[in-house]
């Protein structure tokens, strides 16, 4: 397959899981105001060229439009859904520091994002055995260590119940 | 429930349409006996187990039902959000405000970067008209020097007779640094 883009790292799954905005429930919408010429845009061009996939996807459901050359200089805007509206001025800003920035008012702290991790660790028990879908391992067969699926190595005789019955009936 | 595995059909050979065998002409199907007493108590357990049984399932469901609500709304003290929030907000028009002073500072320099290299234009402007100007009043006065030297025709019989009378001689040679080498007598 070949690679498609200038920097198609950008499309991989290791590079957008790096992403660490994760934006809080109430942000709805997302519109970047940027220019494409201009020293004082190239800030915001990097980041809609590098940071832009990376949030839209930890945010799937966030509404992102971006809008070229409309005004002079470039802005973030979000839309809440109590109908705040927050605007970020990013002129003279680089791509690093208004990540920073969103992440700060916007985003997701580290300790929510902890916790909202713990509780969805806590619906779903490790140690049960069950379907791939819903649990880790479907048969004790499967932990090294443990007795091989006999489907693949036979039972050693002891261990068979055709064995074993065939040794209480001779005795 | 249905035929699973462990309930299989009693009928086992015969289907219903089959008639039932001679040896089971005189028999009399009679329910199990059941000693009232027994049935009282045994009737009464199972009410109250059932009762007990249905709270405990109806508590459990209002307990999940309550959480997932819970979940939905952001849980949390509301209050403690809010402020948060307008902590976060208020800092970010800070920050719009430090931009702002920022781009204008900006912006000022410019007008003063601009203002200045006008003002050197102009200056060399003028400087460039002056040194003109100066120039062609030397060459005017110059040539109103010259213009006391003119022939006019009132002293054109005088000069003539300068002329005549001093002859010059023009006969000599130069080198290339344009002193004179040789000069020949006038014949």
């Amino acid at each position: 397959m070949p690679m498609k883009g200038r920097f198609p790292v950008r499309r991989t799954l290791r590079y957008l899981s790096q992403g660490d905005v994760v934006f809080k429930s109430a942000v709805k919408v997302m519109t970047v105001n940027y220019n494409t010429a201009g020293e004082l845009s190239e800030g915001a061009r990097k980041f809609v060229f590098f940071n832009i996939p990376q949030i839209q996807y930890k945010n799937p459901w966030v509404q992102i439009m971006l809008f070229r050359n409309m005004t002079p200089s470039p802005f973030l805007r979000f839309y809440l859904d109590n109908g705040e509206q927050v605007l970020v001025d990013v002129e003279d800003k680089t791509n690093k520091e208004i990540t920073e920035h969103i992440k700060k008012i916007l985003g997701k702290s580290k300790e929510m994002l902890e916790k909202e991790e713990r509780e969805r660790k806590k619906l779903s028990h490790p140690a049960t055995f069950g379907p791939k879908k819903y649990h880790l391992r479907e048969c004790m067969c499967e932990i090294e260590g443990q007795v091989p699926c006999p489907a693949f190595v036979p039972l050693p005789k002891e261990m068979r119940g055709k064995y074993k019955a065939a040794m209480k009936n001779e005795a | 429930p249905g035929w699973s595995p462990r309930v299989v059909p009693a009928r086992g050979r015969k289907s219903r349409h089959d008639p039932p065998a001679k040896s089971k002409a005189g028999r009399l199907k009679l329910p199990p006996p059941v000693d009232p007493e027994e049935l009282l108590v045994v009737l009464d357990r199972y009410r109250q187990h059932r009762l007990v049984l249905g709270a405990l399932r109806a508590e459990f469901r209002a307990e999940v039902l309550q959480k997932k609500r819970e979940e939905h709304l952001g849980g949390e003290d509301s209050a403690e959000l809010l402020e948060e929030h307008r902590r976060l907000m208020a800092w970010n028009d800070e920050e719009n405000a430090r931009q702002r002073e920022r781009r204008e500072e900006r912006l000022r320099k410019e007008a003063e970067e601009e203002k200045r290299r006008k003002l050197e234009v102009a200056e060399k402007q003028a400087r460039k008209m002056e040194a003109f100007m100066k120039e062609k009043e030397k060459e005017v006065l110059q040539l109103q020097e010259e213009a006391k030297s003119f022939i006019t025709p009132e002293n054109l019989d005088a000069r003539i007779e300068e002329c005549l009378d001093n002859p010059r001689n023009y006969n000599f040679a130069i080198d290339k640094d344009g002193r004179v080498v040789k000069r020949t007598v006038l014949s």
